[in-house]
C-alpha cells in the first residue's frame, strides 16, 4: 500500500504539470509578502486591528482562490486513474500479491495525500508570512489545510469513478470543472437564483435533492472562513439572517460531502473490483 | 498439488458496439506441474493471453476455474509466488530502470533495502542492463524494456513464471542468453509458462505444449511425442540399389520411396525390418535407420489447418 502511494507521489513529481502547479503557488506566496510589506508602511497598527486585518486577508484570499485550488488539484491528479488503467500497466499491477481495492484505495490516497501535503506548503507558507508581519498567531488558519483537502477528496472521488468508468482524464476533468464552477454554485444558491424563476415543485425537489446529495466544495470555504471568524456554524441547516443577511454555514455540507465521497469510492472499487482487464 | 490447475475455463467476451460473442476460451482444463516449461502455441486471437489473464484474475472467466499452488486465484494470495511479464507491457516512464525494479519488487512482497538491491544488480547483469540502471526508461529500445520486463518478472525469485511473447523484439543475441537464463531457472525447480508464436524456440526450451485455436485445446503433450512421426523411417545403405531389390522392397511396401541409396517407408515397424532383412540378405550394408520427426512447426501448421476445416 505504501509503494503504491509512494509511486503515486513519483508520478506526481514527474509531471510538468506539476512545476506549474508549484510556480503558481509560490507567485501566491510572493504576492502575499509583497502585500504585507505594504502595509506596513502604514505604521504600527494595535493587536486587535492587526488581528482583524490578518481574517480579512485570510477569507478573503480563501474567497478568491479557493475554488481554483481545489481546480488546479483535481487537474495535477486527474490523469492517475487513467494512466494507472493502461494496458500492460493494469496487467502488471493486478499480478502482484495486492487485492483490487488496496490498489485503488493506495491510489486514491496518494492523490489526496499529495495534495494535503501541498497544501500543508502553500497554506502554511502564508500562514508564516501574515503571523510573522502582524504578530497575531492564530492556528485556527491552519485548520483550513484539512477543510480544502476534505473539498478535493470530494470531488476527487468523481474523477476516479469517471476515470475508471471512461479511461479518460479529459473527461474527468470536464466534469469535475462543471461540478466545481457550475452545478454546484447553482445548487448552492438555488433558491436566491432558480426558485425564483421556476415554482414547479418537481424541479424544486430535483435541485435540493441534487444539493443534498453532490459534494459541495465551495461550503467547505464557508466553513473554513467561519472558523477564522470565529463565528458560529449551525448544526443542520444554512441559515440567512434576513435582517441582517448575514449567512450561517452548517456542518450539513462537509458531511454530506463526506458521506458522498464514502458512497462513490465504494461503488469505484466494486466496479474495480468486478472489472476485467 | 499442480502448480497451475484449471477446470472447463470458459470464457466469452462481448464486443462492446456490436454485441458480437467471442469465444477466446472453450472448457479449457490441464495442469501444469512443478519444474516444467510449458509452452502454449496458437494462431493470434487464439486466447493464449485469455487464459493468462485469467490464471492472474486480471480478466475473470464466464464459466470454471482456476488455482495456483492450489489457491482458487480469487484469492490474490494466489499471486504470492507469481511473476508475470504482460505482452507490451508498459511501466511508468517517468521511473529508471533500478526504480521500476524496486517498485515493482516492492509490490511483490519483497523488503528493500540492501538485500533487494543486491538482488537488481544480480538482474540488471543478468539482463547487460547494468549500465543503463540509472536511466529513465523512456530512453531505452524495445529489446531494452523487454529484456527489464523479463528482470521485473524475476526479481522475486518467483516459483511460477508466466510469459507472454518473452523474446519479442529482443535480438537472436539476447534471445539466446534468454533461453540460458529460463533453463537455468528451471533446473532450480522453478515452473515457467510461455506463451510464443517462435516455433523454433519453443520447441528448444518446452517440456511440454498445448496447441489453442479459436479457444479450443486441440492438442496437448510431451514435446518430444508431438514431433515424432510414428511409422515413418528412413534407410541409407552403402552400396547402390539394384533394380531386383527394389522390386522386392516394393512387394513389402507398394508405396515405398527408394532412391539410389535411399529408402522410406510409412508403414510401421514390421515392413522397416523386413525391408532390412532384405537388404542384409543381398549383402547390402546399412549405414543408417531413422524414424524420422517433424519440427513443431510443421506439426503446428498442420494441426491447425485440421481443425480449420473441420
Ligand atoms: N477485452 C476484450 N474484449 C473483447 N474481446 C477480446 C478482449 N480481449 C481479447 N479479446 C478477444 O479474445 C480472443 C483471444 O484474444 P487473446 O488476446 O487471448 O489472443 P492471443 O492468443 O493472445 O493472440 P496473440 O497471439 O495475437 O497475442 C480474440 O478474438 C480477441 O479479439
Ligand atoms: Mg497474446
Amino acid at each position: 500500500m505504501l509503494t503504491i502511494i509512494q509511486n503515486t507521489f513519483r508520478e506526481a513529481l514527474a509531471k510538468k504539470i506539476f512545476y506549474g502547479y508549484y510556480i503558481f503557488y509560490a507567485i501566491v506566496i510572493l504576492i502575499m509578502i509583497f502585500l504585507v510589506n505594504m502595509d506596513s508602511v502604514e505604521g504600527v497598527m494595535s493587536l486587535a486591528d492587526s488581528k482583524m486585518l490578518v481574517q480579512q486577508v485570510e477569507t478573503g484570499f480563501f474567497t478568491l482562490s479557493w475554488n481554483l485550488i481545489i481546480f488546479f488539484s483535481l487537474i495535477s491528479t486527474a490523469s492517475f486513474i487513467p494512466s494507472m488503467l493502461e494496458k500492460g500497466t493494469i496487467d502488471l499491477l493486478i499480478s502482484k500479491p495486492i487485492s483490487r481495492p488496496i490498489i485503488l484505495i493506495s491510489k486514491f490516497l496518494g492523490a489526496v495525500l499529495f495534495v494535503f501535503l501541498s497544501m500543508v506548503f502553500l497554506l502554511g507558507s502564508i500562514w508564516l508570512i501574515l503571523s510573522l508581519k502582524s504578530g497575531y498567531w492564530d492556528p485556527k488558519f491552519l485548520l483550513s489545510i484539512l477543510w480544502i483537502t476534505l473539498a478535493f477528496a470530494s470531488m476527487y472521488s468523481v474523477v476516479v469513478i469517471i476515470g475508471l468508468t471512461t479511461q479518460s482524464t479529459v473527461v474527468a476533468i470536464l466534469v469535475s470543472f462543471f461540478l466545481i464552477f457550475v452545478l454546484c454554485p447553482l445548487l448552492s444558491l438555488r433558491e436566491a437564483v432558480i426558485f425564483s424563476l421556476v415554482s414547479n415543485d418537481t424541479v424544486k425537489f430535483v435541485f435540493d435533492f441534487l444539493y443534498y446529495v453532490l459534494p459541495k466544495p465551495g461550503e467547505f470555504k464557508d466553513i473554513a472562513n467561519s472558523m477564522i471568524l470565529s463565528e458560529q456554524i449551525n448544526m443542520w441547516k444554512n441559515s440567512v439572517n434576513t435582517e441582517t443577511g448575514i449567512f450561517t454555514i452548517s456542518w450539513l455540507s462537509p458531511i454530506s460531502s463526506v458521506l458522498f465521497m464514502l458512497a462513490v469510492m465504494a461503488y469505484s472499487i466494486f466496479y474495480f473490483s468486478k472489472k476485467d482487464y | 498439488m499442480h502448480v497451475i490447475e484449471t477446470q472447463n475455463l470458459y470464457k466469452e467476451y462481448t464486443q462492446k458496439f456490436s454485441k458480437q460473442k467471442v469465444n477466446a476460451l472453450n472448457d479449457f482444463t490441464f495442469n501444469v506441474e512443478q519444474g516444467e516449461i510449458f509452452g502454449l502455441l496458437g494462431p493470434n486471437g487464439a486466447g493464449k493471453t485469455t487464459l493468462i489473464k485469467i490464471l492472474l484474475a486480471i480478466t475473470f472467466p464466464t464459466n470454471g476455474s482456476a488455482k495456483l499452488f492450489g489457491t482458487d486465484v480469487k484469492n490474490h494470495k494466489a499471486k504470492a509466488k507469481v511473476g508475470y511479464l504482460p505482452e507490451n507491457h508498459k511501466f511508468p516512464s517517468y521511473l529508471t530502470g533500478e526504480q521500476v525494479l524496486s517498485y515493482y519488487g516492492e509490490l511483490s512482497g519483497m523488503k528493500g533495502g540492501s538485500e533487494m538491491n543486491k538482488r537488481i544488480d544480480e538482474m540488471l547483469g543478468l539482463m547487460n542492463l547494468a549500465k543503463w540502471r540509472k536511466t529513465k526508461i523512456k530512453k531505452y529500445s524495445k529489446g531494452m524494456m523487454q529484456k527489464l520486463g523479463l528482470a521485473q518478472s524475476m526479481l522475486s525469485d518467483p516459483d511460477l513464471i508466466f510469459l507472454d511473447e518473452p523474446t519479442d523484439g529482443v535480438d537472436p543475441i539476447g534471445r539466446k542468453e534468454i533461453r540460458d537464463i529460463l533453463a537455468q531457472i528451471k533446473s532450480r525447480g522453478k515452473t515457467i509458462f510461455l506463451n510464443s508464436h517462435l516455433l523454433s524456440e519453443v520447441e528448444m526450451i518446452c517440456d511440454r505444449v498445448a496447441i489453442l485455436n479459436k479457444g479450443d485445446l486441440i492438442k496437448e503433450g510431451n514435446v518430444e511425442d508431438l514431433t515424432k512421426t510414428e511409422n515413418v523411417f528412413a534407410i541409407h545403405t552403402v552400396e547402390s540399389l539394384s533394380l531386383e531389390i527394389k522390386q522386392k522392397i516394393l512387394l513389402i511396401d507398394k508405396n515405398a520411396g527408394i532412391g539410389e541409396k535411399e529408402i522410406n517407408t510409412e508403414t510401421g515397424l514390421a515392413n522397416l525390418n523386413k525391408i532390412i532383412d532384405i537388404l542384409r540378405s543381398s549383402n547390402i550394408s546399412i549405414q543408417s535407420v531413422n524414424q524420422k520427426t517433424s519440427t513443431l512447426e510443421e506439426l503446428f501448421i498442420n494441426v491447425i489447418k485440421k481443425d480449420n476445416t473441420n
